[in-house]
């Protein structure tokens, strides 16, 4: 059989359709020292930007792990452009460590020249639509590599929004060339602030276009009133519900690389390794469902 | 009353005025108020800004952070950035001019040695950072003839760099680090002046001390004079063993040849 030929830089080691884990600073020593079995890592780009300790660190660590880089200040959403020297950043972390997936988010986090530390909701119009779909693509030219764009948590929606935020994801999608990272916390968190149906959400999505799933926790903050609001904290266990609607995007889309993300209070490896036989379980379990769907 | 679409540039400006400097009136009215005030809905982006920017600071500045105590180091945080929001979206580049905010901020008077202390703190921070570029190789230098090498210029190594304080910072920023007390309260604020150099080794950031003269000759080589003039000021001895020094410890990346020596 004559092996499929990949285009450069799609990955050295590409992501399996398995359950991986967020790598944060604090379990840098552990995995170069004890190697726990992950199926993949995925960092955060801009952490591991420059020199110094954890560039090392990564770069001894993806000679062992598939990894996938995921950033958060590219502003995909921004009306004034990228900057292009961070982009250059980008591509010079992208050409160093050969992720298997690269991704972003839905989202802007640069205005009038300043990073404002967030991922920000965009108004979904027509204008913002044009604008994301134009700056996915340079990033995709710039870094010559397919990326996958992640649905945010939101905590407020524009009036002149007219859009729904699963279509115009799909739009995205479609426009631009790029994959989705469906995260299936956001969709939940996003949907019990605004009154949204998660389900609907994930049914909107093109099934071939998703790459991956986080999963997460977050946090529900009781305000005056009795009304609350879901805050997505990743700082603890992925809730049951999430896992529910995990099991409902899994029969969708089929396996799917899935994280683990935790960034408040991290926990120690174990706790993250057990969240990702969780996942796994789940995956075994949309695989066998599928075998049995094709049997029949 | 109806509100007219703003454009994206329009809307992301307004957002941005209201994270920075709590500016409300150009994002209000465009914001669903469905169950809670813009206000609500705002203040739970605004809240990230600011501790994702103090946690950034906190980990740049430590000893400072230990220094004032959380409380008011907090406090000058939100200051600080209000006044000099990121223009970067690598938090590692975040807090530039941190050491000279503090040195201006009234609350802070009193502790003098503070901003040299936030100032050899963003020196680390740099060298922690800095890109991995290989050191000179001496045989470079060895290769050329006598007058050529009295006009080489060096490149310093990114994660090199010189300090002069007024009081002793670095003593005092290795106590608060270390969290010791005792030896905080031992050090004299006053004791007089310290030349340092500061450079990432693979063990970690080293901060030495240096004599005034080596300090000052240093610090023509790594403004790149021509090592003839840079080596002038001191003896003979003193100075190849400190440019001896310099190439051993891959303090210089490179180098280029100057019109003159002079």
């Amino acid at each position: 059989m004559i092996p499929p030929t990949l285009p450069k830089r799609s990955g050295r080691n590409p992501i399996p359709a398995q359950a991986g884990v967020g790598l944060r600073f604090r379990h840098h020593q552990e995995v170069l020292e004890a190697r726990p079995a992950a199926a993949w890592f995925e960092v955060h780009t801009e952490n591991y930007m420059g020199g110094g300790g954890a560039p090392a660190a990564l770069e001894a660590i993806r000679r062992d792990y598939p990894i996938s880089l995921h950033g958060t200040g590219l502003s995909l959403g921004s009306a004034e452009g990228l900057d292009p020297a961070h982009l250059a950043r980008v591509r010079e972390l992208v050409e160093r460590t050969e992720p298997g997936l690269v991704s972003e988010h839905l989202s802007f986090s640069v205005a009038g020249g300043n990073y404002l530390a967030d991922l920000l909701p965009l108004p979904m119009t027509e204008e913002a639509l044009e604008i994301v779909c134009r700056n996915v693509a340079q990033v995709q030219d710039h870094l010559k590599h397919r990326i996958l764009v992640e649905n945010p948590s939101t905590y407020l929606q524009f009036r002149h929004s007219t859009i729904p935020e699963w279509e115009f994801l799909a739009r995205v999608t479609r426009h631009a060339g790029c994959g989705i990272l469906c995260d299936v916390n956001n969709i939940y968190v996003s949907a019990s602030n605004h009154g949204w149906r998660a389900s609907t959400y994930l049914a909107a999505l093109p099934p071939e276009a998703v790459g991956e799933i986080h999963l997460a926790g977050h946090s529900l903050r009781q305000l005056d009133d009795a009304r609350t609001l879901r805050i997505d904290d990743h700082g603890s266990r992925v809730a049951p519900e999430v896992w529910a609607l995990y099991a409902e995007a899994l029969a969708l889309f089929g396996p799917v690389p899935t994280l683990i993300e935790w960034d408040t209070n991290v926990p120690p490896m174990m706790v993250l390794l057990e969240e990702a036989a969780h996942a796994a379980a789940l995956i075994d379990e949309a695989e066998s469902g599928n075998g049995r769907a094709l049997a029949a | 009353m109806e509100t007219a679409a703003p454009s994206l540039l329009e809307l992301q400006r307004a957002l941005r005025a209201s994270l920075v400097v709590h500016d409300d009136s150009g994002i209000s009215a465009h914001v669903v108020d469905a169950g809670m005030s813009p206000a609500e809905r705002l203040d739970v982006y605004r809240n990230t800004f600011a501790s994702v920017l103090t946690t950034a600071l906190r980990l740049s500045y430590p000893a400072a952070h230990r220094l004032v105590g959380a409380e008011f180091f907090e406090g000058a945080a939100r200051i600080f950035i209000e006044a000099h929001p990121p223009k970067s979206a690598c938090l590692d580049d975040y807090g530039e001019k941190f050491a000279e905010f503090l040195s201006d901020f009234e609350p802070a008077a009193s502790l003098a040695y503070l901003p040299e202390v936030a100032r050899l703190e963003w020196a680390v921070n740099r060298a922690l950072h800095a890109s991995d570029v290989e050191p000179l190789d001496p045989r470079r230098l060895a290769a050329l003839a006598e007058a050529e090498r009295a006009r080489v210029g060096f490149v310093p190594h990114p994660s090199v760099s010189l300090l002069r304080v007024d009081h002793p910072a670095d003593l005092i920023w290795r106590a608060a680090l270390e969290e010791d007390d005792d030896a905080l309260s031992a050090i004299d604020p006053g004791a007089g002046p310290a030349w340092l150099l500061v450079q990432r080794l693979a063990t970690g950031v080293e901060v030495r001390r240096m004599g005034e003269s080596a300090w000052r000759i240093t610090a023509a080589l790594f403004a790149g004079r021509p090592l003839a003039a840079a080596l002038d000021e001191a003896p003979d001895t003193e100075a190849s063993a400190l440019l001896a020094d310099h190439l051993a410890a891959g303090r210089f990346i490179d180098f280029s040849l100057n019109e003159t020596s002079a």
